[in-house]
C-alpha cells in the first residue's frame, strides 16, 4: 500500500433528518489497495455512508472525496472508475440480462465483453432471462457483475452477497479480485480499493484488509484487520485500571472490556484474542 | 502444494501462510529453488485477498527465506542453511506452550494432556519421507 493520497475521504460527515441522526460526525481515509468491510447493525449508518460517498445523498455537514474529487460533484473521469452496488439496485427489468449488460457497458469506456461474460458465468448468472423474471440471488448477482465488468478502481458495495448462496458467494470474492492480482503481483501500482459493506463476517475476515465498526450513526473503530486480530483482548475483568486510550469497549452487562494491547502492553497476554464476531457483539453490547 | 488455511482462525492469514512455509522449509519438504504458487494462484484458490499472501510473502523475503525470481514468483533461498532439530522445535514450542495454558487453566493432568497429544498425533495421519508436493 502507498501512502499517497487516500482514495475515500471523509471529514466530520453528519446526516441528520427529523427524526434522527443518521450520520454523526465520520471522518475516515481509506488508502489505495484497501478493502474494508463496514460492519454495523441494522440502522447503524452504512448505507447512508455509502450513498453520500457516492453522491445519492446531500450530508447535513461535512463532505466526502473520491479520488480528491467532491463526491457531491464527481467528474465523468471519476464516475468511470467506479463501481456501486446499492441494497436494491436497480435494474431494467424489461430487459433480458446480456442486453442489460451491453447497455450498461456501453457508457464505460473500459468495459470489456469478454470479461463481463467470464464474470457473468463464473457467477452462474443466467444471462438469456428477462431480467424481471429473475430469483432475488440472480438479480443481486446482475448488480454485481454489472459493477464489476468495467473493470473499476474503487468498488462500494452495500451488502452485495446477502442473498448469495455460499458457493456464488465464494465466487464473489474471488471475483472482486481478478484481473487485478496478476497486475498486483507485477508491482504495477494499480490496486483496487474496495469498501463492502456486509453482515455475513465469516466471508468478509477472508477480504478484508481493513474494518469499519459503525454503531447509532458514528465511526466506532477503523483499522488494519491483522492488527485488531493481533493487539485486541477481551478480559474478563480488568484488574488494574486500563488507560482510557486503550480501553476500546466495555461491556454493560458483564464489564467484559476489549483491550488495545498497543496502547497497553501489560495487557498483550491477559484474556483472548477476538474474532470478529465476538469483536462485533462486544462493540455492539 | 497447499496450504491450510482457516480464515475464521484467531491467527491471521498472513501469519498462518508465513508460519507453514517457514515449516515446509524447515521439515525440508521445500528445499532450495523450490517455486512457491503465485499470489494469484493461491488468492484465487482460498478466495482470499492477493495483498494478504503477498504480505506474508514480502515477509519471507525479509527473513531471507524467500527469493523474488524474476518473471517466476518466488522460490526458496539457496542459502538456507539445514534446519537443526532445534529450529523446529523453537517453531512448534508457541504452540505447545498455549497448549500448556489451556490445560493448566483446565485442571487437566499432566499425563492425560500428554495422552490426548498423543491421539491428536495419531489421528493426524504421517507424511510420506518422498512426498514432497
Amino acid at each position: 500500500m502507498t501512502n499517497d493520497n487516500p482514495i475515500i475521504e471523509t471529514s466530520r460527515l453528519s446526516m441528520r433528518y427529523e427524526y434522527a441522526t443518521v450520520l454523526n460526525d465520520i471522518s475516515l481515509s481509506v488508502p489505495r489497495g484497501a478493502v474494508v468491510g463496514l460492519v454495523g447493525r441494522n440502522g447503524a449508518g452504512k448505507s447512508t455512508l455509502l450513498r453520500c460517498l457516492v453522491g445519492l445523498e446531500e450530508p447535513s455537514q461535512g463532505s466526502a472525496q473520491l479520488f480528491n474529487c467532491p463526491s457531491l460533484d464527481l467528474t465523468d473521469a471519476v464516475r468511470e472508475r467506479l463501481g456501486y452496488v446499492a441494497q436494491t439496485p436497480d435494474l431494467f427489468e424489461w430487459m433480458e440480462v446480456t442486453e442489460h449488460l451491453r447497455t450498461i457497458g456501453q457508457a464505460y469506456p473500459r468495459w470489456n465483453e469478454e470479461r463481463c461474460m467470464v464474470l457473468a458465468a463464473r457467477m452462474n448468472l443466467p444471462i438469456g432471462r428477462t431480467v424481471k423474471n429473475l430469483s432475488g440471488g440472480d438479480k443481486q448477482k446482475l448488480a454485481v457483475v454489472l459493477a464489476l465488468a468495467h473493470d473499476p478502481d474503487l468498488l462500494l458495495l452495500d451488502e452485495p452477497v446477502s442473498n448469495l448462496d455460499p458457493i456464488t458467494r465464494r465466487e464473489f470474492m474471488r471475483a472482486l479480485f481478478l484481473d487485478r492480482a496478476s497486475e498486483e503481483e507485477r508491482g504495477a501500482n494499480k490496486e483496487r480499493t474496495i469498501i463492502i459493506s456486509s453482515h455475513l463476517l465469516t466471508d468478509l475476515e477472508r477480504v478484508v484488509s481493513h474494518v469499519a465498526f459503525m454503531r447509532d450513526g458514528r465511526l466506532q473503530l477503523f483499522d488494519a484487520w491483522d492488527s485488531l486480530l493481533e493487539h485486541l483482548r477481551l478480559v474478563p475483568q480488568p484488574t488494574i485500571d486500563v488507560p482510557r486510550a486503550a480501553l476500546v469497549c466495555k461491556n454493560p452487562r458483564d464489564a467484559q472490556c476489549v483491550i488495545d494491547t498497543r496502547l497497553a502492553p501489560e495487557y498483550a497476554d491477559a484474556g483472548r484474542i477476538l474474532s470478529l464476531d465476538e469483536l462485533f457483539e462486544e462493540l455492539n453490547a | 502444494m497447499n496450504f491450510e488455511i482457516t480464515p475464521t482462525s484467531p491467527t491471521p492469514i498472513y501469519r498462518q501462510i508465513v508460519e507453514q512455509v517457514r515449516r515446509l522449509v524447515a521439515s525440508r519438504k521445500l528445499g532450495p529453488g523450490d517455486e512457491l504458487p503465485s499470489v494469484r494462484a493461491v488468492a484465487l484458490h482460498y478466495a482470499i485477498n492477493p495483498m494478504t499472501v503477498s504480505k506474508a510473502y514480502s515477509l519471507l523475503e525479509t527473513e531471507g527465506l524467500l527469493v523474488r525470481k524474476r518473471g517466476i514468483g518466488m522460490a526458496v533461498a539457496d542459502a538456507h542453511p539445514e534446519s537443526t532439530q532445534q529450529d523446529k522445535f523453537a517453531l512448534l514450542r508457541p504452540a505447545l506452550m498455549s497448549a500448556a495454558q489451556i490445560t493448566r487453566q483446565l485442571g487437566i493432568s499432566d499425563s492425560e494432556a500428554q495422552t490426548l497429544f498423543k491421539s491428536c498425533l495419531n489421528e493426524y495421519p504421517k507424511e510420506k519421507k518422498d512426498d514432497k508436493r
